[in-house]
């Protein structure tokens, strides 16, 4: 611009009131979009200032790292505030100027925070007036209570205090600048000009109009009183301020601007320090404690190969200072060892040797010793992970141990920030436009997101092609799209806790969570990670419930007692079981898919589960890596590498990469990505559903392997392999710890499957399969089920032993909807020689209501006969007990003979056992059909494996699950379960469609198709479906007919 | 000997989509369609469906979730008891042209007693040909069935089983069949004597009685007296909408509506009771002024609101009257009402501020007067209510609704320096013929709805030193109205 060289230095504006869409449904920007555009606006600083939160700062950071340009008087300035309304003071803007001011901001977060449930907050004028002594407060007083406000403010605040002219070419413009101007020469405060920024570019104004609407619950046309008048609450140039504003107010916040020092990277964490004893360093007392183990691991000494890792990591972690992080796990570990709480690590730390020696995993590190490499990585500086399972049942005592032992001002879990996801932006955006429910219900069956290939506003459009053609239509699909990944609360995290040596408030903000009695910090794992604070996951899992109970059952009936670590390593015989896809209940491997797998792969050692149970993921499967990996281990295909980084990478998984750290790794030796660019590769598949940051990478990665040399083609899946993780990021860590539970598992299942299926029933609800499909499986391993009976059954389920081996007696826990306490407490009373009567089992506690379960349940057989005499005695058992007055009322005592009631069918019986346990100890429903003769015709699923490949069948069973698994195209997996066993169906989408009503509704299923066998893989691909429904009511017929007959 | 009574229950099991079919094209009732209710925790699931759902696989019961899984262009909308009940009401009403005795059983349901009609009719087959003309002009879906006893028949209609048979054997059998999913009894007995393997009414009917009340009490004993026809509770028969039609004598010739006022005080008196005891208000009746020979002279009085004091009433009538005449005298006076209305508690945003309640019903009250007043002397569409949109684009700020309803009034909270007079269209105007005085206050709203703006407003002195508000928007300059 050659007319605007001549008046002074350019001046550069800054942005005091950013608000970003952390405060929730308010801000219509993510807080990168403003450091870019401030930076693209050449501004001097922006302060992001959210209401009553500090949640999108960290986002803004990151943004600030990844500038490039810098103008020549210094970059841009990331400012770190909040604002606050306070009533009867109008909004105060409070600006950190150092570490201090920042803690201090925390604080008043926290306390304003505490007041209230969880997503509001309540300032008063006192709280501002001590304790912000570090801070700078910008005001845009409420008129009338100028005056009575301005002294205490003034006194608190001596040179730190501003008022805040914002002026968005509103009708009231005028007479605000009166106001001001009269504010100043009451007060001689100074007054600084501040915008109140709410998006990056006007264009955003419709979508900012829409999230005043969701927030009201209304629709934009009617909330128009609370719309802003015009798109100027964006940032704004330089010229276009200046025509705004008067000069000497715009200048003022370079004023502002210079007295703040902070800088986020000044955060630092100190790890509490009870935890190591006095006179002792905290490495001192790690290594102490990892030689102590090491003596109970190792028992026959250290082998020196071991020795030396220990001591590398060791030093390497006093190195990086990291030995409180390991101190607190290990100390978190011990009480649930105390507490015998079963437990294991996972993470890229935990399958290290010291977290082998201070018991925080089980893994054993002989047998997985390429992971020690990657134990922690120092070139990209990133903190350690380690997340330590515990029992589900059992989670929240090492949780309240953690809140006891640090404090609840010391400890609080993560935040996880929930996103917008299509779904929920299209309805929210589709109802503020004035969409009713139905509709939206309706265009949105019309996307298919597995569809990975058409975006889904373009599946939408092609089908409803109505839609775009109106105004309204075109505004839907784009602020869907514009809202998507927008924050739209705080939650907390699954188990994520940060634990500091003070305060965590100093630290960071704490807010209430919606559970009662959790806290949640403002910030979630990935602002954690960015600012190298440690968090510590404390997690729950299904299956260590489960194993500890499988060893408890086996060191009291088989008198053998087993830990984790002790469990016999590498016994062929539970691979060979494995890879007939016996898996059932066993840990991570037990779904369709993993089922199918694992013929294929015929694991055959431990490396080979920890692929295993990678592999079956949409990483590798989208990456097209699990074909190339089963045909080189079958030695179909020759082992080679496309180069020899490639090798180092690959080498273990056969030159195919299968784990996500291998994905990362091969970005960086064969793509050319720094340590930097792959860390925010890793982050960026944590969060690419939501965001889509992904896309980003694709060329950098693409254009960089093929400049090394690399195959088009070997690049292209490598990124969709990226993508595929970003779905579901599987690191080879945590796989390692999982095969290390899916082996303990396994191996119970193949030496003591009587304590592996009853364990497992006592765990329910968790893993892939219900008590039913259990027993069903236990059944077919030749175990005996005992039915629950009120004389004999527990709550729990138990082995009970027999002439050979132990049978399981199933417990009463599996009468749905019975409350524990009272059973356990009428169980407490029951003689050994077992109830008489019912109503002794009455004057034990048991109510009319339980009576009656319990007779549903043909629990009183012993008692009152079968199940529909018992339930006619039941019910003549009162709740109040008058025995007088209700033998006159009514002549029924238990002393005349009563109605005799017709005995159930097996029918009959099965039904009313699925209804009210979910199971049967009968015979299989399937197995009665074909007595009747209603499947002739019908192959078992036993029989199929003997077929010939392509063989036409028809079979037919219990739709036990219905899958559709994202990255298997238009193929349904269907299981069908008879009396025999399981039948694997596989669907494709057209048969699917044209039968659909068999396909979505029926309970029992025939399927006409043909066999295929592949090795031990037997599938059915179906060409007909049939709904059973009529053979069931043709059965329930021939019962009813039966009956007649008594 | 005296006949044995007989009922029939007809059932309506789809009455609430059956009616709103009845208001598409046949092309539109082609489409598979169904009513969802939201009761109970699952979720919305199918309550009635139309012969197009019901072929495409969806059944009753289902998930409304898996019905559009199964049928994607399946209709989907929300089933409303009350208002399936008021359709009963109309089909009762319907009906009662040919049968005097119907007690409704809402939402799906009418009793009917027939066995005086068949007298009429000429036997029960008579009787059904009749019910069946009816019915078929309004294309609903029935099952009709007899009972010895009227909750016989219901359960027997609303299971499902058409038979019109007037033999108790016949009608007993059917209802031994019956499951005890239908048998109208509470879900948890029904649950319970499914437990003990009663799973049809045949199999309750053999237990002893005795047994039967010592677990469920006395209300089953009463049922299964009911079921054997050994008892019969009292129906409440549906009665039809009064009309209020008085006629009053005038003891001499009138000549003028003004002298009717008076004896008109009696029967707006009369009127007032009616309403009072039925809990209704009136919104409009006819005056009849009878003569000597002509026909009578018919006045409409229409009121802005519904009324019921005969005071509130007198008052417009006389207003009303003030513009009618009289041509022939009058010998009688009669007043014909049948446009009733539901008295309600008003709920009106006139005066949102204030608190005292009693105060702003007295307010409301006054205000509903001269609403009333104004549209009695001014005719109904003269008087319009101005309702304030609060919208930021000025010619949607404002708008003006014909009527009554007080519609929702937004906060005016702040005062925007707004013209007294807007023009209703803007003008072109060229900007250097103005001095612009302050400004600008911008505008840019109102994408949503097709009519965005972008504009900066300012105010402006014109050569003639007067005050105007113009705009300017991509480049050009209007006049959208004056302050003085």
């Amino acid at each position: 611009m050659a007319g605007s060289a001549n008046t002074a230095v350019q001046w550069r504006p800054s942005a005091l009131n950013c608000i970003t869409n952390y405060s929730f449904l308010h801000g219509a920007a993510h807080p990168h979009e403003y450091i870019e555009r401030a930076e693209q606006l050449q501004y001097r600083s922006l302060a992001i200032t959210d209401e009553c939160s500090v949640a999108g700062v960290v986002r803004a950071f990151v943004a600030m790292k990844g500038l490039t340009t810098t103008a020549p008087d210094g970059g841009l300035q990331l400012l770190i505030g909040s604002f606050f309304v306070v009533p009867e003071v109008g909004t105060l803007i409070v600006i950190a100027q150092s570490r201090q001011g920042y803690g201090q901001l925390c604080r008043l977060i926290s306390l304003a925070r505490s007041r209230c449930a969880k997503g509001s907050y309540q300032v008063t004028i006192d709280d501002v007036l001590q304790g912000l002594d570090d801070c700078l407060l910008l005001w845009r007083p409420q008129a009338k209570c100028f005056s009575e406000q301005v002294t205490k403010l003034q006194k608190a605040f001596p040179e730190r205090l501003w008022l805040a002219y914002t002026r968005h070419y509103q009708a009231s413009d005028v007479s605000e600048v009166r106001n001001y101007q009269r504010y100043h020469q009451m007060s001689q405060l100074p007054v600084v000009a501040v915008d109140e920024v709410l998006y990056p570019t006007p264009e955003r104004q419709p979508l900012h109009d829409v999230m005043t609407a969701i927030r009201h619950r209304q629709k934009v046309a009617d909330v128009r009183a609370e719309l802003r008048p015009n798109a100027e609450h964006y940032l704004r140039s330089a010229a276009e301020l200046q025509r705004c504003y008067p000069q000497q107010w715009l200048h003022e916040a370079d004023a502002i601007v210079r007295r703040c020092q902070f800088k986020l990277s000044e955060l630092s964490y100190e790890y509490p320090a009870e935890l190591v004893p006095a006179g002792l360093s905290a490495s001192d007392y790690l290594r102490q404690l990892a030689y102590a183990g090491a003596k109970q691991r190792f028992p026959d000494g250290l082998r020196s190969d071991v020795q030396a890792k220990l001591e590398k990591e060791l030093s390497l972690i006093a190195e990086l200072k990291y030995d409180y992080f390991f101190l607190t796990i290990h100390d978190i570990v011990q009480f649930a060892q105390q507490r015998g709480i079963l437990y294991q690590g996972r993470g890229s730390a935990a399958n290290s040797v010291v977290c082998y020696c201070l018991q925080i995993t089980a893994v054993n590190p002989d047998q997985i010793d390429v992971l020690f490499e990657r134990f922690i990585s120092k070139e990209r500086d990133e903190p350690p992970d380690i997340d330590v399972d515990f029992e589900h049942q059992r989670r929240e005592e090492v949780i309240q141990y953690i809140y006891q032992k640090y404090g609840r001002d010391r400890a609080a879990l993560a935040a996880t920030v929930i996103r917008y996801r299509l779904r929920s932006a299209f309805r929210d955006v589709g109802k503020a436009l004035g969409f009713n429910e139905q509709e939206l219900g309706h265009y949105l069956r019309q996307i298919d997101r597995r569809d990975q290939d058409t975006p889904w506003y373009e599946q939408l459009v092609a089908l409803q092609q109505g839609l775009p053609q109106t105004e309204r239509g075109r505004w839907l699909l784009q602020l869907t799209e514009q809202l998507r990944g927008f924050p739209r609360h705080l939650s907390q995290h699954v188990g994520g806790f940060v634990i500091a040596a003070g305060p965590l408030a100093d630290l960071v903000p704490i807010e209430h969570a919606s559970m009662a009695d959790r806290t949640v910090i403002q910030w979630d794992k990935d602002d954690l990670e960015t600012l190298k604070l440690i968090k510590v996951d404390v997690l729950a899992l299904g299956m260590l419930s489960a194993l500890r109970k499988m060893m408890q059952l086996v060191s009291e009936h088989y008198q053998r007692p087993l830990e984790l670590a002790t469990i016999p390593t590498e016994d062929p015989k539970v691979y060979t079981m494995l890879q007939r896809a016996d898996s059932v209940g066993v840990f991570q491997i037990e779904s369709r898919a993993q089922m199918n797998m694992l013929p294929r792969l015929r694991p055959s050692t431990f490396y080979d589960l920890v692929v295993q149970i990678a592999i079956v993921r949409p990483g590798p499967i989208q990456g097209d890596m699990v074909h190339p990996y089963l045909r080189r281990r079958a030695g179909e295909e020759a082992v080679t590498y496309p180069s020899e980084e490639v090798r180092q990478v690959t080498e273990r998984t056969l030159g195919v990469p299968i784990f996500q750290e291998q994905v990362i790794k091969l970005a960086m030796v064969a793509a050319g990505f720094s340590g930097g660019e792959a860390d925010q590769l890793r982050r960026a598949m944590a969060n690419w559903r939501s965001t889509g940051e992904l896309q980003q990478f694709e060329t950098k990665l693409i254009s960089g392997m093929r400049e090394r040399g690399y195959s088009l083609d070997f690049a292209q899946r490598i990124y969709q392999q990226i993508c595929g993780f970003g779905e579901y990021g599987f690191p080879e860590s945590h796989s390692a710890s999982f095969a290390n539970l899916a082996y303990a598992s396994a191996w119970f299942k193949y030496h003591y499957p009587a304590a592996f299926y009853c364990a497992l029933l006592n765990s329910l609800p968790m893993g892939f399969y219900s008590a039913d499909q259990l027993l069903q499986d236990a059944r077919r391993h030749h175990l005996t089920v005992l039915p629950v009976d009120i004389q004999v059954s527990c709550w729990s389920h138990q082995l009970v032993p027999m002439q050979t081996g132990y049978a399981i007696r199933l417990g009463l826990r599996l009468i749905k909807g019975l409350a524990r306490e009272q059973v356990e407490a009428v169980l407490d009373q029951r003689p050994v020689t077992g109830f008489a009567t019912l109503q002794q089992l009455r004057q034990a506690g048991a109510s009319p209501a339980l009576l009656q379960r319990l007779a549903a349940a043909d629990a009183l057989q012993k008692i009152s006969g079968h199940r529909y005499q018992s339930q006619w005695q039941a019910l003549a058992v009162k709740a109040e007990q008058l025995p007088l007055f209700s033998a006159i009322e009514s002549g029924a005592t238990e002393t005349p003979p009563e109605q005799q009631l017709p005995r159930p069918t097996e029918v009959r019986e099965i039904a009313a056992d699925y209804r009210v346990l979910g199971t049967s100890t009968r015979r299989h429903p399937v197995a009665l059909l074909r007595e009747q003769q209603l499947l002739r015709g019908v192959r078992t699923a036993a029989e199929l494996a003997s077929c010939r490949h392509q063989q036409v069948v028809c079979v037919a069973g219990l739709v036990t699950c219905r899958q559709r698994p994202g990255t298997a195209g238009g193929v349904t997996f269907i299981t069908l379960e008879d009396e025999t066993g399981m039948v694997n169906v596989v669907i494709w989408q057209a048969t699917a469609r044209a039968q659909r009503q068999a396909y979505l509704t029926a309970q029992l299923l025939k399927v006409y198709g043909k066999v295929e066998i592949h090795g031990e893989l037997v599938h059915v691909i179906a060409g007909r479906l049939e709904d059973g429904a009529p053979l069931l009511a043709e059965l329930e017929l021939q019962a009813n007919r039966s009956r007649d007959f008594h | 000997m005296k006949q044995p009574k007989l009922w029939w229950f007809l059932s309506t099991p789809q009455l609430l989509l059956d009616e709103q079919l009845s208001l598409q094209s046949q092309e539109q009732q082609q489409q598979p369609q169904v009513l969802c209710s939201s009761e109970g925790q699952r979720g919305p699931y199918v309550v009635q469906a139309n012969a197009a759902a019901h072929a495409a696989g969806i059944r009753l019961g289902m998930p409304a979730v898996s019905a559009s899984t199964l049928v994607p262009e399946l209709r989907q909308r929300d089933y409303d008891a009350k208002r399936e009940a008021a359709v009963l009401h109309r089909l009762a009403q319907w009906l009662y042209q040919d049968i005097a005795h119907i007690a409704l059983y809402p939402p799906q349901g009418l009793l009917l007693e027939v066995q005086h009609l068949q007298l009429l009719y000429g036997g029960y087959q008579g009787v059904q040909q009749q019910l069946q003309r009816r019915l078929r002009r309004l294309a609903v879906n029935v099952v009709l069935a007899a009972g010895y006893n009227p909750l016989v028949a219901r359960i027997l209609a609303q299971s499902g089983c058409s038979l019109l048979s007037a033999e108790r054997e016949q009608l007993q059998a059917a209802l031994a069949r019956v499951s005890i999913a239908s048998s109208l009894l509470p879900a948890q007995q029904q649950q319970q004597l499914q437990d003990a393997g009663i799973v049809q009414l045949g199999d309750l009917l053999r237990l002893p009685v005795s047994e039967l009340g010592a677990r469920f009490g006395r209300a089953m004993i009463s049922y299964v007296a009911q079921l054997r026809g050994e008892l019969c509770p009292p129906q409440q028969y549906f009665e039809p909408p009064a009309k209020f039609r008085e006629r009053l004598d005038l003891l001499t010739e009138v000549a003028s509506w003004q002298q009717l006022l008076f004896p008109l005080r009696r029967l707006l008196q009369q009127l007032e009771a009616f309403l009072q005891s039925r809990q209704l208000s009136v919104t409009a009746f006819v005056l009849l002024a009878h003569h000597r020979k002509e026909t009578p002279t018919r006045v409409r009085i229409a009121f802005a609101l519904p009324l019921w004091r005969s005071r509130d009433m007198q008052q417009l009538v006389q207003l009303q009257l003030e513009r009618q005449r009289l041509t022939t005298p009058a010998l009688e006076l009669s007043l014909h009402a049948d446009e009733f209305s539901e008295r309600q508690a008003s709920t009106s945003n006139w005066f949102p501020n204030k608190q005292d309640v009693h105060y702003r019903q007295q307010e409301e009250r006054q205000l509903q007067r001269l609403f009333g007043k104004l549209q009695a002397r001014l005719g109904e569409a003269a008087v319009q209510q101005a309702q304030a949109l609060t919208d930021w684009r000025p010619e949607a700020a404002q708008s003006w609704q014909a009527g009554a309803e007080p519609a929702l009034s937004a906060k005016p909270e702040v005062t925007l320096p707004r013209p007294v007079w807007l023009l209703s269209e803007v003008e072109p105007i060229t900007i250097q013929d103005w001095q612009l005085h302050w400004g600008p206050e911008r505008i840019q709203s109102g994408w949503w709805d097709g009519h965005p703006v972008d504009r900066d407003y300012f105010i402006a002195i014109d050569s003639e030193q007067r005050q105007g508000w113009i705009f300017k928007s991509q480049g050009a300059w209007y006049l959208h109205g004056w302050f003085s």
